[in-house]
């Protein structure tokens, strides 16, 4: 088995449908649901009493479903991709050239450990996910699944991977089922928020696992520590899906500063965060209000005179 | 109320362990490394197929026995201090080179159409083979002096009897065809005679017979 699988090469049955972040961000049916009549007035966060709010709930709980599936497969790949320190390797690693990462093939083999550990609990989210899921209507497949996830766990220094995934990537786990958690409990859904609940603990200590390795990995090696920290500020920016996590009411998901603290943040990191998260909101509002005015130009004469896109709130700041 | 000051006998007449045991310090610390290399290569190789295996329901079984066999390396890693080895990464290693032949022929399959051949090599040849190399250990060693041995192998074997029927399920779920019996079968004597040119996960004499040289 090769190490570094790309992310074209990850496995799916046929009831699954792939598409990139490129291909997401282009969508422009996704922009034109951004509606003031479809949602609340004070807050665009997925709420029972959003109008479409069982449908974004459903769509958010898939989206957890395979986010949780590339979860497992990233640490596992992180289990298997490097050679643990101090032992000396035999068979296929020992001659099996790692490209781009010679500083940087070796892992601590309790950070395998680590690693394992997170593959069964991620095992066991999907595990919930897929019941979740049947639970509030929605079938596996019925959303298409973007691997960005799986691409910032491909990375062949295993502190990027750790930065990317389980401070970026599974910090927004933390703020999503914060999200979801409220939803449960808003919607009167023991169920729910009881699952929400059990998954937000582990989230907080995975994040928690990736602050320890990337201090402990990087502390005689600070140009390694600020490029994995840059690393992480690329995902985090990535992972805002466009602004849909962020501090604003506008964005579907909120962040969960304070589990965020529990996992290891600092508050400097979860400002940061914020403001990356903001900005991407903001870039994403601009966007589409520059993409309804040249959608306002080509059909003039039909929408009223000084049309301000739908739903659509100057951009904020901090 | 017994009188508490009354002698009694040190071992109560239903605790039957006995001092004597096959093992000295050396050769059950040379066993853990052993045992601790072989488990981490099936966790690894555990935790590199889950993103290869298109089924889902295996996809998740694997990332649990993942972590069962990444404890059991745990496991055995803090026991070799206790058995005179400071430094663990010393004795982590292979049985022998033939071994090393047998974890690269169990790893090998990464094509999404070799679910079969994945789990075959695992729970077909590996883990009925740890187990054996476990159970005869646990049989063999000294149930007094080397008791924490043996909690370990107890905790490990209740695992490992647990995802050999699993797998085993598993299995016999995926195969289908006269074709894919074929297939399981070829694979499983191909790994079958690499173990047995190994001698078993410690090497000759995994499960007490002596080395063919002798």
């Amino acid at each position: 088995m090769r190490t570094f699988l790309p992310v074209e090469d990850l496995a799916r049955d046929d009831r699954f449908v792939r598409y990139t972040m490129r291909e997401r961000m282009a969508d422009k049916r996704a922009s034109a649901r951004i509606d003031a009549k479809e949602r609340s007035k004070t807050s665009n966060r997925i709420t029972p009493d959003r109008r479409d709010g069982a449908d974004a709930a459903r769509g958010l709980m898939h989206g957890i479903l395979v986010g949780e599936i590339q979860a497992l497969e990233g640490a596992g790949r992180t289990c298997h991709d490097f050679r643990v320190t101090g032992i000396a390797e035999r068979g296929p690693l020992a001659t099996q050239p790692i490209a781009d990462a010679a500083p940087a093939a070796e892992v601590p083999f309790a950070l395998k450990l680590d690693m394992a550990r997170q593959a069964w609990d991620e095992a066991r989210h999907v595990e919930i996910s897929v019941k979740l899921a049947e639970w509030m209507g929605s079938d596996i497949g019925s959303v298409a699944e973007n691997t960005v996830l799986f691409e910032a766990a491909c990375s062949t220094d295993p502190v990027l991977r750790l930065a990317g995934v389980n401070r970026a990537l599974e910090g927004l786990a933390i703020d999503v089922f914060t999200t979801m958690k409220e939803f449960g409990e808003l919607a009167q859904d023991p169920y729910l928020a009881f699952c929400e609940d059990w998954m937000l603990a582990d989230e907080v200590t995975h994040v928690k696992m990736g602050s320890d390795w990337l201090r402990s990995l990087t502390a005689n090696d600070p140009a390694r520590r600020e490029r994995a920290l840059e690393f992480q500020r690329v995902v985090d920016k990535m992972f805002s899906f466009g602004g849909t996590r962020s501090d604003s009411m506008d964005s579907p998901i909120g962040l969960a500063r304070r589990f965020r603290e529990l996992a290891g943040f600092t508050d400097d990191e979860v400002a940061d965060i914020a403001e990356v998260s903001l900005q991407a909101l903001n870039e994403r509002k601009q966007s589409i209000r520059a993409a309804r005015q040249s959608s306002a130009h080509s059909t003039a004469g039909i929408e009223p005179a000084g049309f301000e896109p739908a739903g659509i709130e100057p951009a904020e700041t901090a | 109320m017994a009188d508490p000051y009354k002698p009694r006998a040190p071992f109560a007449p239903w605790d039957r362990r006995d001092l004597p045991g096959l093992f000295d310090v050396e050769e059950t610390a040379r066993r853990v490394g052993n045992y601790k290399w072989a488990e981490m290569k099936l966790f690894e190789a555990l935790g590199g197929w889950v993103a290869t295996v298109p089924e889902l329901d295996v996809k998740m079984r694997l990332g649990t026995h993942c972590y069962k066999h990444a404890w059991h390396a745990e496991l055995w890693h803090k026991r070799l201090p206790e058995l005179r080895e400071m430094n663990p990464d010393r004795l982590t290693v292979p049985a022998n080179d033939a071994f090393v032949a047998f974890v690269e022929g169990v790893t090998e399959p990464e094509a999404p159409g070799l679910t079969i051949e994945k789990l075959v090599g695992v729970y077909r040849v590996f883990l009925p083979h740890l187990v054996g190399a476990y159970t005869f250990h646990l049989n063999a060693t000294s149930e007094i002096t080397d008791a924490p041995t043996i909690r370990s192998l107890k905790f490990i074997l209740q695992d490992d009897m647990e995802d050999w029927r699993e797998g085993e399920m598993l299995i016999q779920s995926l195969i289908e065809t006269p074709e894919e019996v074929d297939r399981a079968a070829a694979h499983q004597a191909r790994l079958e005679k690499l173990i047995v040119a190994a001698g078993g996960v410690a090497g000759p004499g995994s499960i007490g017979r002596q080395p063919a040289s002798v």
